[in-house]
């Protein structure tokens, strides 16, 4: 499988970081995960890192229900980054609420950017399928 | 010679005879003419003895021909009315009277003429004949007969019309007894009687509208007048008149019945009706109205106009519909209308206005319909509240559902996942740490529950009894027991809330809403300044609004507002944020049928407003 350069997880819920972090270790695909803990510090962070280093994640694991910013106002700011290369973005929820689903379809029309929707939890057998650069 | 003499003795004879007269032979020559026949045709001094009749007269009617011929074999007469135009052009009329002339051997010798000149009497009669015509007309058009009756022979006259009017036949020789048994037994029958005794003996005329049977068995209306005759103090008899009133009299009774019958339905109809003269006064107003008005009589509501009965405003209003109706002669139609009386009795009508022309067809008034919907309008705006509660409470309902399954799905998920790791796990180390997250997973589990339980139980609690609380001791109780808490942050409670006002609420809520917001204010403090905390109130509308405003970090609302309330949303910071807070404290304050307002300014504070329904 390919080498990963970065992976971010995005998400309040320190279980779930545990859990993607060490099925992502598992794999052993990539050696930098960045996890935030909610939309804004994450947003903050890859605004930085694209000035600095000029490079964005490959892979976002994305929760939507996050304090300060939710997921979705940090879509909004991600796409409008200037980020030439397609990203992979995997939304993952426990939400079931409809209203999330069609965000999901309004964020897919409008970027590049490959965004998948994963309900909690996520299983070893899917974190590999989801975790390929896009 | 003899002859001769004889002849112009005739001759001078004739002359002088005072009627216009004169003699033709057998070949129509005039042979003797009097002065005055000279005249009457204006010969003047011609001699026209020797000229025959047609040349005499240009023109002669085709009977006189006739007549003069018939003369010549012995039959003679009246020919009647000839015309004959004068030099000045005058119409005259002459009666001809032309005999045969014998001499003395009863030889017919010629034709004697003699004539009257009746021009007079011709326009007398022709005035009469028109007189009378018109007489014949008019009774026969108004139905009016006449009738006589003499007291020196006790015979009775009618007119043609009088008996068309009885419908005896044309025969028919009334006697007084007679006359009067005509009218109906009762009161005409005695009204006539008194009225010809009275005519005789008071000498009163009399005009009465009485009824009849007449010959044919048909009842009938008429007006009998009469008066009477006297000559030298002596009673001569009696003349009248007789008019057939029955149609008039019918038309009547109709019209009447049919006022009465609009009456009644407009007096029984459950709308108000009232009819608008041009200055907006009423000039006529129906039951209805008048209940509506609170008064017993319509005759209290005549003439008043609008400015009278309603509000000012109200009635300025009505005024102007009034004008554009009559102006425009466009009637309203169904409109709804807000009518205040006087008396501040508020009702909603469905209104409709038409315009009342004239034969010019100009506007003369308005006729007014009012239904009172006020108690549809009632049941309308409970319906809607309904609907509106209804919709507010499904989709808080669906948003729970969202909620609790999110937070519940979100453990269990994690529950799950940990136990995933947990079976394949081998290094010691690793599942330890596991399993102080399956630990942690349980609490907050344990945690969700609570939250939901509470929300669940304000949600199920709706319509809980309020009670009325002075606002300041809640307030001092709930200070009292954060007083630790407020110490260790410096914070300042200023209280500007005046110790009469009073709130009615759920108690439990009361104290729960105040903890939330105080602490809420304490922990989101400007990290450079102490926070100072102030509670005010005052009235709005059905509502007593508390205000609490603080000095802390602030919120960025076009941001955030649509989530502040929201369940689990956190915007600061802050590890103890749990996002529950203000969740259940907008839950209490609409269980209690409230609402909140929120002012914010992101660096200098917030302002809360917490509206509670002084309703039960």
């Amino acid at each position: 499988m390919k080498k990963i350069d970065t992976i971010s997880v995005i998400d309040d819920d320190p279980i779930t970081v545990f859990g993607i972090k060490k099925m992502l270790d598992s794999l052993g695909i990539c050696d930098t995960i960045i996890t935030y803990p909610n939309g804004k510090l994450a947003i903050d962070g890859i605004r930085e890192r694209l000035e600095s280093h000029g490079s964005v994640p490959d892979v976002i694991f994305l929760d939507i229900n996050m304090p300060i910013m939710d997921g979705w106002q940090f879509l909004e700011e991600f796409i409008s980054l200037p980020v030439d290369k397609t990203v992979r973005i995997n939304i993952v929820t426990s939400s079931i609420d409809p209203l999330d689903r069609q965000n999901w379809e309004s964020y897919k029309s409008r970027t590049h950017h490959l965004i998948d929707f994963k309900n909690k939890p996520i299983r070893h057998k899917d974190i590999a399928e989801i975790t390929r650069a896009a | 010679m003899l002859k001769d003499t004889q002849a112009s003795l005739n001759n001078y004879l004739i002359k002088q005879l005072p009627k216009a007269t004169a003699f033709f032979n057998t070949d129509f020559e005039l042979v003797h003419v009097s002065d005055r026949w000279i005249s009457d045709f204006e010969f003047g001094q011609r001699n026209i003895l020797g000229q025959t009749i047609y040349e005499l007269f240009d023109h002669l009617d085709q009977g006189m021909e006739e007549s003069l011929e018939a003369c010549l074999l012995g039959k003679g007469g009246e020919l009647g009315p000839q015309l004959y135009v004068d030099k000045s052009g005058n119409e005259r009329w002459f009666e001809w009277t032309n005999i045969p002339w014998y001499d003395d051997k009863e030889n017919i010798i010629g034709v004697i003429i003699q004539t009257e000149e009746i021009t007079r009497q011709k326009e007398d009669r022709s005035k009469l004949e028109k007189l009378e015509l018109l007489l014949n007309d008019k009774s026969e058009i108004a139905k009016i007969g006449s009738w006589e009756y003499d007291a020196i022979t006790g015979k009775l006259y009618w007119c043609p019309m009088t008996k068309r009017i009885h419908e005896v036949p044309e025969d028919y020789q009334p006697d007084m007894d007679e006359a009067i048994d005509f009218y109906l037994e009762g009161y005409s029958r005695n009204t006539i009687s008194m009225a010809v005794y009275n005519a005789m003996e008071h000498r009163t005329p009399w005009s009465e509208k009485l009824q009849l049977t007449t010959y044919k068995g048909n009842e009938i209306w008429v007006i009998a007048a009469g008066k009477p005759l006297f000559k030298g103090g002596e009673f001569q008899g009696l003349i009248g008149t007789f008019q057939d009133i029955t149609d008039h009299v019918r038309s009547e009774i109709k019209t009447r019945e049919s006022e009465h019958l609009l009456r009644t339905m407009v007096d029984n109809l459950p709308l108000n009706v009232y009819i608008k003269d041009l200055e907006s006064r009423k000039i006529l107003v129906n039951r209805s109205e008048c209940e509506y008005l609170g008064v017993e009589d319509a005759s209290e509501l005549i003439g008043k106009t609008d400015f009278d009965l309603y509000d000012r405003e109200i009635a300025q209003v009505s005024r102007e519909e009034d004008l554009s109706v009559l102006n425009s002669l466009n009637p309203i139609l169904g409109k709804e209308t807000l009518n205040v009386r006087k008396d501040g009795g508020v009702t909603t009508f469905l209104t409709s206005k038409i315009p009342l022309t004239g034969t010019d067809g100009k506007a003369y008034g308005l006729l007014g319909i009012s239904m009172d919907i006020s108690n549809l309008k009632q049941q309308e705006s409970e319906l809607r509240n309904l609907i509106n509660v209804t919709s507010l409470q499904n989709k808080k309902l669906v948003n729970f559902a969202h909620i609790v399954s999110h937070n519940l799905r979100s453990h269990t998920a994690n529950f799950s996942m940990l136990l995933d790791f947990l079976t394949s796990e081998t290094d010691e180390d690793e599942k330890k740490k596991i399993i102080e997250m399956l630990t942690l997973a349980s609490d907050n589990l344990l945690e969700t529950l609570e939250n939901l339980n509470e929300v669940v139980s304000i949600s199920t609690n709706v319509g809980q009894e309020k009670v009325r609380v002075k606002l300041n001791d809640k307030i001092a109780s709930v200070c009292k027991s954060l007083a630790p808490f407020l110490r260790n942050h410096k914070a300042t409670i200023i209280n500007e809330v005046s110790d009469d006002t009073h709130v009615k609420v759920v108690t439990a809520y009361l104290d729960s809403i105040l903890m939330n917001f105080i602490t809420n204010a304490v922990k989101y403090r400007h990290p450079d300044r102490p926070p100072v905390i102030t509670l005010s109130a005052g009235k709005k509308e059905k509502y007593t609004v508390l205000s609490i405003a603080d000095n802390g970090l602030g919120i960025d609302l076009e941001k955030h507002g649509e989530k502040l309330f929201g369940m689990y949303k956190t915007f600061h910071e802050n590890a103890e944020a749990r996002g529950i807070g203000l969740y259940i404290t907008k839950n209490q304050v609409e269980a209690m049928e409230g609402k909140i307002t929120t002012r914010s300014e992101v660096g200098k504070g917030t302002t809360f407003n917490i509206f509670f329904n002084e309703k039960n």
